[in-house]
């Protein structure tokens, strides 16, 4: 691909916001947030990062946002992964690796059922509705 | 441990970032024998003793992560400046700045492997940090510089999924155009 310009990004930009419609469940996006401390890089969070965006393309779910954070203390399972779907417990993912974070979109956030098996944190089963 | 300069690179700038900086440059310049990284930060510095414990493998100032004790990035790079022949600087001045710059020798054998760069940039323009982070590249003659400023102008919001995707192709393009 030949190199892009800030001009062509601005643009592109642009028109996908066009090409967007409206949704009815505006604003309430999911959320990712990817904890990358110097462990979490160690141990492959940036593949975590590739597959996080790449499975959510490739199934058209535009209305996240991921975001990184250094070591969430959590070094001896990470990367950790924090995932927020509005309507869903806020749960915390251990040891997310490639595989782990395609599921994670797959399960959770088009699926809204937890990745039970990858589950770090998450709140009491009592307050989860 | 660390696996690649990128890495060591991305560490370092997050020290930037926690420093609570909001003004980063960084400059990334290659040649067939040389690789020059320059770090410079308004962050909240270090004094001249804070500096000297910076570089013992076993500090960290013992607040940004209560589990671990000990620091990684500054003497990764000494350890791999040192095991390579190369060189590397720190000056710091506290509530002004620091600036770290090294220079490896890319002609070593011993040298970590350079590391995905795009990647590297993507983890730090989305950093949540509200700074300013200026990326100076350039790969023997060619050359280019963007911001996160530039970027949030022409993209708004980094983090969601659109600006990423696009984010990625800028910086992808722009390396295969200098690596070219
Ligand atoms: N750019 C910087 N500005 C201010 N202080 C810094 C900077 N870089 C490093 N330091 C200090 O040096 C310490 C060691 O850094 P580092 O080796 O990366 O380990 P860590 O970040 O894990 O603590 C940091 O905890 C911090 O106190
Ligand atoms: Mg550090």
């Amino acid at each position: 691909m030949a190199k892009m310009t800030l001009e062509e990004l601005r643009n592109l930009r642009e028109s996908k916001k066009k090409e967007m419609t409206q949704r009815d469940d505006e604003g309430k996006s999911a959320q990712i947030i990817i904890g990358m401390g110097t462990c979490g890089i160690a141990a492959g969070a940036k593949d975590a990062f590739d597959a996080f965006l790449d499975e959510l393309n490739s199934h058209n779910v535009t209305d996240t946002k991921i975001t990184q954070t250094g070591c969430m203390g959590l070094c001896f399972s990470e990367p950790t992964v924090e995932v927020d779907v509005p309507g869903m417990p806020r749960v915390i993912y251990g040891n997310v690796d490639d595989k782990v974070a395609r599921r994670i979109v797959k399960e959770h956030i088009i699926g809204k059922a937890l990745v039970s098996d990858h589950i770090f944190d998450k709140p009491a089963a009592d307050i989860i509705k | 441990m660390h696996a690649t300069i990128c890495d060591l690179i991305t560490d370092l700038v997050q020290n930037s970032i926690e420093a609570n900086a909001k003004e980063i440059t960084l400059n990334v310049e290659e040649t067939k024998t040389n690789l020059k990284v320059v770090i410079a930060d308004n962050g909240k510095g270090m004094s001249a003793e804070t500096l000297e414990k910076a570089k013992d493998p076993f500090w960290s100032d013992g607040l940004k992560h209560k589990h671990r004790k000990v620091g990684l990035g500054l003497p990764f790079l000494f350890q791999t400046s040192e095991m390579t022949g190369g060189n590397a600087q720190i000056e710091s001045e506290e509530s002004v700045g620091t600036t770290v710059a090294f220079n490896l020798d890319q002609t070593n054998v011993d040298l970590p492997m350079f590391g995905n760069f795009t990647t590297a940039m993507i983890t730090l323009l989305t950093y949540g940090f509200d700074g300013n982070l200026k990326i100076e590249r350039s790969v023997d003659s060619k050359s280019y510089t963007v911001s996160k400023q530039e970027l949030q102008e022409a993209l708004g919001d980094l983090n969601d999924l659109e600006s990423l995707t696009l984010l990625k192709q800028f910086i992808e393009t722009n390396e295969e155009e200098i690596n070219g």
